[in-house]
C-alpha cells in the first residue's frame, strides 16, 4: 500500500482567497460573517451569511475562456485548485496525466433564479394547485439558458477542473452534505493507496448562498437568527448557540503517492494516514443522539493510521453551533478518547467563517496541515458562556501555540454521514 | 485480495417493477418510451420519456416508515423501492423485514448514486404564487411569506445524499456510505467505489448503483436546451433511441433504480447465497476536452474498460458481452465505437453489444439499471436484444441482433460516460462452480 503526501492547497473562502492571508485571519480570531449581499434577504428569518467578496478568477487562472458559464461554486473550485497546482510546483507537462485524477466533495450550482421564478409563475394561475406546464415550458425553453442549466449539475467543477489541469484518471464526485469534501480526499487517499492514480485532486466547493439554498435551511430551524451581530452569530460550544452560519468557497489539496512526490522533489506538507466512514443510519433530521456513527468513523480512523487517541494532539471539530451537533460531537469525543478527551485541544473555525456545506470538510482539512506547520491552533471565537453538556477545551477564543504532529478532522452530514480523516507531520 | 460477488438485484425501470420483471421484459424486446403521462408534455419539442409503471411507494417501505415517503423525492423513491427488491433477492433478512435482522449493520455499506434532484414545481410554485409580483418573485414577500408554506423538511426532499439516507435508516446499513454525483456516470463509480471498500475490507456488504428521474419539466428542459434530446420521435416512441444506428436522433430521458448487492465471496458462501457473478473489475477515468461532448477519440473511455479489464486480469478478447452506454447522439456514438475500438481492436466483433437504452431510455444517475443486466446477463447466459441497432454507423460491423441471444456469457461488461467527462466501467465475470 502506497503512502499518501500532500503537496499542495489552496482555498477561496469568505475570509480571504490565499493560504496564508485568510490563515492569518483565522489565528487573529476575526470573522467573516455579514449582512447577505447576494440577494435581498431582509425579511427572511436569517439577514446574514459568510459570502466570499471580491473574487475575481481571474487573478488565479490566466484562460477563462473554458470557464465561462460556470457557478459561484466552480468559479471557487478553479480559484481553489490552480493556488493549489502551483504550490506543489505541478507541471502538466511532465506528468503522465492518464495517472492525474479528482475526487471532489461538490455541491450542486446554484439556480438561474430570475428565469426559473418567471417560468413557474408564469405557468401558475390564481386558483389553480398544478402547474401549467405547457405555459411553463414556453417561458422556460425562452429564458433559461443551457450552459447556466448544465452548470448546476453537480459533477460540474469536477469537469472543469479537468479542462484547467489537464487531469484524465479516476474522477469523481460525492455528495454526502457537509461530509463531501473529507469524505472526497478520504476515498481520493484509498485511490493513490492502491496505486491506482500518481496525484489526485482533492477537495470540494459550494454555495447555498442563494435564495432557495437559504430558505431551505431557515426552514429547518438549522440557521442562526442572531441578525443583530452577525460577527457574534456562529457559537460553536457556546452555551447560547442558536445554528449555523451559512459560509461558501471552495479548499483543494494536492494528493500524491509518497513515490511520485519524492520522485520529482515535491516539499512535502504532511501525511494523510487515516480515513474512517460510516452511516448513523439513524434518521434523516437528526443526529444519533448516542454519537456512535460518529464515534466507530474516529475510531476507525485512528485504526486505519494506527494511532491511539493519546497520539491526537489537535480536533478540528465539525463544531456547526447547533445545539445538537456539538453536545453529539463532544459526547462521541468523549466516548473515543476517554480520559484523554480533556486534554486535546478541538476548535471550530466555523466561529469565524461559517459552514461552507460540502466544502467544509476540506478547508478545515488544510487548517489541521496548517495548524502542524506552525504549531499553532486556531481559535473557536464567541465562545463566552460555557456549557456543561460541552466541556472539553475549545480553544476558546485566542489562538494558540501547541505541539501538534497529528491532527483529526471531523465531519457529519445531514443523514447521518459521518467522516473522520486524520494528517500527520511527515517523517520519513 | 478479498474477492465480491453480486448476491441480489434490484431494479425498477419503464419495463418493470422488480429485476425479475425488468430481465424479462428487457429479453421480450419490449421498449418502455411512450408519451409523458405524468405531466403535460404539448410545450416541448420531445414529448416521449421512459417512465415508470405506476407505484405505491407506502408497498415497499415498512408500515412504520410510511410517515417518512412524504419527504421523499421520486428520485429517493426509485431508490428505495430498489433497494427492498435488491434485499429480498438476496435473502438479507435486515431491520425492514425483522425485528432481529441477520446482519451486522457496522459492516453493510451503501452507495447510491444520484443526480441533481429537480424540485416538485407545483408544490414550490404553490408558495411561490403568495410571494408573486406580476410573473416575478418578490424576496420580500418570500422571506415575509412565501418560504412558510413549504414543509420544514422541504430540502431534505432533495439533498442526494439522501437516497442513501433513507436507504440506510430503512435497512439499518452502518458501514462507509457514499452517494456519487457524476450525472450519468454516478451509479458505476458508486459500485466500483463500494466493490473497493469490502476489497479493502471496510465492508462485507453493499448495497450499491443509483437512482434518478429527469422526466419532469425542469429535467425534460434541461436536455431540450442542450440539444441532446429526439425531437422526431414523438409518433414512434419504440423506435425513438437507436444507438450506434445511422439514423441516431437524439436520446430520450428515463427514470429508474438499479442496486446491486455486492458481497465478499466467503461470506457469500458461508450464508449459501445465490451468486449471480463475480465483480472483477473497476475503472475510472476523465475526459479533458469538453464539459458537453465527449473527447472524439474515446481516449479516456477506452482506457477506462481498459483499466478495468486489466483490474478483473482479464484480455479482451474474453469479454462476451458488452452492455455500452449507447446515448443514441450521434457525435457521442461516434466516440464511444472510437473508444471501443482502441481496447478492442479486432476482438470488437466478438463482443455481443446490447445498447439497452433502446428499451428504457437514458436512466442518467439511475443508469445502475444497465449495471445489473450485466451479471444478469452473466448468470442466464442470455445476451438482451439490440432492438433498434439495424444500419451501424458508418458502415461499422457491429455484433448485434434485434433478437435475444442464448450464449455462454464468461465475461460481460458495462460501461458509460457522463455528461461532463466521466468515464466508469465494470467487469462481472461467472464464478466457477469448483471455486
Amino acid at each position: 500500500m502506497h503512502r499518501v503526501v500532500i503537496t499542495g492547497m489552496g482555498w477561496i473562502t469568505p475570509m480571504g482567497h490565499s493560504i496564508d492571508a485568510v490563515w492569518k485571519r483565522l489565528l487573529n480570531g476575526e470573522s467573516g460573517i455579514a449582512r447577505t449581499t447576494i440577494f435581498d434577504a431582509g425579511t427572511f428569518p436569517t439577514t446574514f451569511s459568510a459570502e466570499v467578496k471580491d473574487y475575481d478568477l481571474a487573478n488565479h487562472i490566466t484562460d477563462t475562456r473554458k470557464h465561462e458559464a460556470v457557478g459561484r461554486n466552480t468559479r471557487f473550485a478553479l480559484g481553489a485548485c490552480a493556488q493549489a497546482w502551483k504550490m506543489a510546483g505541478l507541471d502538466a507537462e511532465k506528468l503522465d496525466l492518464d495517472r492525474v485524477g479528482i475526487y471532489l466533495g461538490s455541491g450542486e450550482g446554484s439556480l438561474d433564479f430570475d428565469a426559473y421564478t418567471t417560468a413557474a409563475l408564469s405557468g401558475w394561475k390564481d386558483g389553480e394547485t398544478k402547474l401549467d406546464s405547457v405555459k411553463w415550458a414556453e417561458i422556460a425553453l425562452e429564458r433559461m439558458n443551457a450552459m447556466r442549466e448544465l452548470e448546476q449539475e453537480p459533477n460540474m467543477p469536477l469537469s472543469h477542473l479537468a479542462l484547467l489541469t489537464g487531469a484524465r484518471g479516476p474522477a469523481l464526485n460525492c455528495l454526502t452534505a457537509c461530509a463531501a469534501s473529507t469524505q472526497a480526499i478520504g476515498e481520493a487517499t484509498e485511490i493513490l493507496r492502491r496505486g491506482d492514480a500518481d496525484v489526485m485532486i482533492g477537495g470540494g466547493a459550494h454555495s447555498m448562498i442563494h435564495p432557495f439554498g437559504v430558505t431551505g435551511f431557515n426552514r429547518l430551524t438549522a440557521l442562526s437568527t442572531l441578525n443583530e451581530n452577525p460577527p457574534q452569530a456562529s457559537r460553536p460550544f457556546d452555551m447560547q448557540r442558536g445554528g449555523f452560519v451559512l459560509g461558501e468557497g471552495a479548499g483543494m489539496v494536492i494528493l500524491e503517492t509518497l513515490e511520485h512526490a519524492r520522485h520529482r522533489g515535491a516539499t512535502i506538507l504532511a501525511e494523510v494516514v487515516g480515513y474512517g466512514s460510516t452511516a448513523d443510519a439513524f434518521r434523516i433530521t437528526d443526529q444519533d443522539p448516542e454519537g456512535m456513527g460518529a464515534v466507530v468513523a474516529m475510531t476507525e480512523a485512528l485504526a486505519d493510521a494506527k494511532l491511539t487517541p493519546r497520539d491526537v494532539h489537535y480536533i478540528n471539530a465539525h463544531g456547526t453551533g447547533t445545539r445538537e451537533n456539538d453536545g453529539n460531537e463532544t459526547t462521541a469525543i468523549k466516548k473515543v478518547f476517554g480520559d484523554d478527551a480533556k486534554n486535546v485541544p478541538i476548535s471550530s473555525i466555523k466561529s469565524m467563517m461559517g459552514h461552507l456545506i460540502a466544502a467544509a470538510g476540506s478547508v478545515e482539512m488544510i487548517c489541521c496541515v496548517l495548524a502542524i506547520r506552525d504549531q499553532m491552533l486556531p481559535p473557536t471565537t464567541n465562545y463566552q458562556n460555557p456549557d456543561p453538556e460541552c466541556d472539553l477545551d475549545y480553544v476558546p477564543n485566542k489562538a494558540r501555540p501547541a505541539k501538534v504532529d497529528v491532527a483529526l478532522s471531523n465531519s457529519f452530514g445531514f443523514g447521518g454521514q459521518n467522516d473522520t480523516i486524520i494528517v500527520k507531520r511527515f517523517v520519513a | 485480495m478479498r474477492r465480491v460477488v453480486v448476491t441480489g438485484v434490484g431494479v425498477i425501470a419503464p419495463i418493470g417493477i422488480g429485476a425479475k420483471s425488468f430481465w424479462e421484459n428487457l429479453l421480450a424486446g419490449k421498449v418502455g418510451i411512450k408519451r409523458i403521462e405524468s405531466f403535460d408534455p404539448s410545450g416541448l419539442p420531445c414529448q416521449i420519456a421512459g417512465e415508470c409503471p405506476a407505484y405505491k411507494i407506502g408497498d415497499f417501505v415498512p408500515k412504520s416508515y410510511r410517515k417518512a415517503t412524504k419527504v421523499m423525492a421520486r428520485d429517493i423513491e426509485l431508490a428505495v423501492i430498489a433497494a427492498d427488491d435488491a434485499m429480498k433477492d438476496a435473502g438479507l433478512q435486515t431491520k425492514a423485514y425483522t425485528e432481529s435482522p441477520q446482519i451486522k449493520p457496522e459492516r453493510f455499506g451503501c452507495n447510491i448514486g444520484a443526480g441533481l434532484i429537480n424540485a416538485q414545481l407545483d408544490e414550490l410554485t404553490s408558495a411561490m404564487h403568495i410571494a408573486r409580483e406580476g410573473n416575478k418573485l418578490d424576496l420580500h414577500k418570500w422571506g415575509r411569506d412565501g418560504m412558510q408554506q413549504l414543509t420544514p423538511l422541504w430540502l431534505l426532499k432533495y439533498l442526494p445524499n439522501m437516497l442513501a439516507c433513507h436507504v440506510t435508516i430503512i435497512h439499518e446499513l452502518k458501514g462507509p456510505s457514499n452517494t456519487i454525483t457524476c450525472a450519468d456516470a454516478s451509479s458505476h463509480l458508486a459500485i466500483g467505489e463500494a466493490f473497493r471498500t469490502i476489497q479493502r475490507g471496510n465492508a462485507d456488504l453493499a448495497i450499491c448503483g443509483g437512482g434518478e428521474s429527469k422526466v419532469n419539466p425542469m429535467g425534460m428542459a434541461r436536455h431540450t436546451l442542450l440539444k441532446r434530446l429526439n425531437e422526431t420521435g414523438n409518433d414512434s416512441p419504440e423506435r425513438s433511441v437507436r444507438p450506434f444506428d445511422e439514423d441516431a436522433a437524439g436520446m430520450v430521458n428515463g427514470e429508474g433504480a438499479g442496486l446491486l448487492i455486492l458481497e465478499e465471496y466467503e461470506h457469500a458462501k458461508a450464508r449459501g447465497a445465490k451468486i449471480y457473478a463475480e465483480l472483477a473489475g473497476f475503472g475510472a477515468s476523465q475526459d479533458s476536452y469538453s464539459v458537453t461532448e465527449p473527447d472524439p477519440s474515446g481516449h479516456s473511455y477506452g482506457r477506462a474498460i481498459g483499466k478495468a479489464l486489466a483490474d478483473a486480469d482479464l484480455p479482451p478478447n474474453a469479454v462476451d458481452l458488452l452492455i455500452p452506454c449507447g446515448l443514441a447522439i450521434k457525435s457521442h456514438d461516434a466516440a464511444e465505437l472510437n473508444g471501443l475500438a482502441a481496447v478492442f481492436g479486432n476482438a470488437l466483433d466478438r463482443v455481443a453489444l446490447a445498447p439497452i437504452k433502446s428499451q428504457i431510455g437514458n436512466l442518467a444517475a439511475g443508469s445502475g439499471v444497465e449495471a445489473c443486466a450485466a451479471p444478469l446477463a452473466v448468470h442466464h447466459n442470455t445476451i438482451p436484444p439490440a432492438v433498434n441497432t439495424r444500419k451501424p454507423i458508418g458502415g461499422r460491423k457491429l455484433n448485434v441482433s434485434p433478437e435475444v441471444r442464448e450464449k455462454q456469457v464468461n465475461v460481460a461488461v458495462s460501461s458509460v460516460y457522463s455528461l461532463g467527462g466521466q468515464n466508469a466501467a465494470l467487469v462481472f465475470k461467472k464464478v466457477a462452480s469448483s471455486q
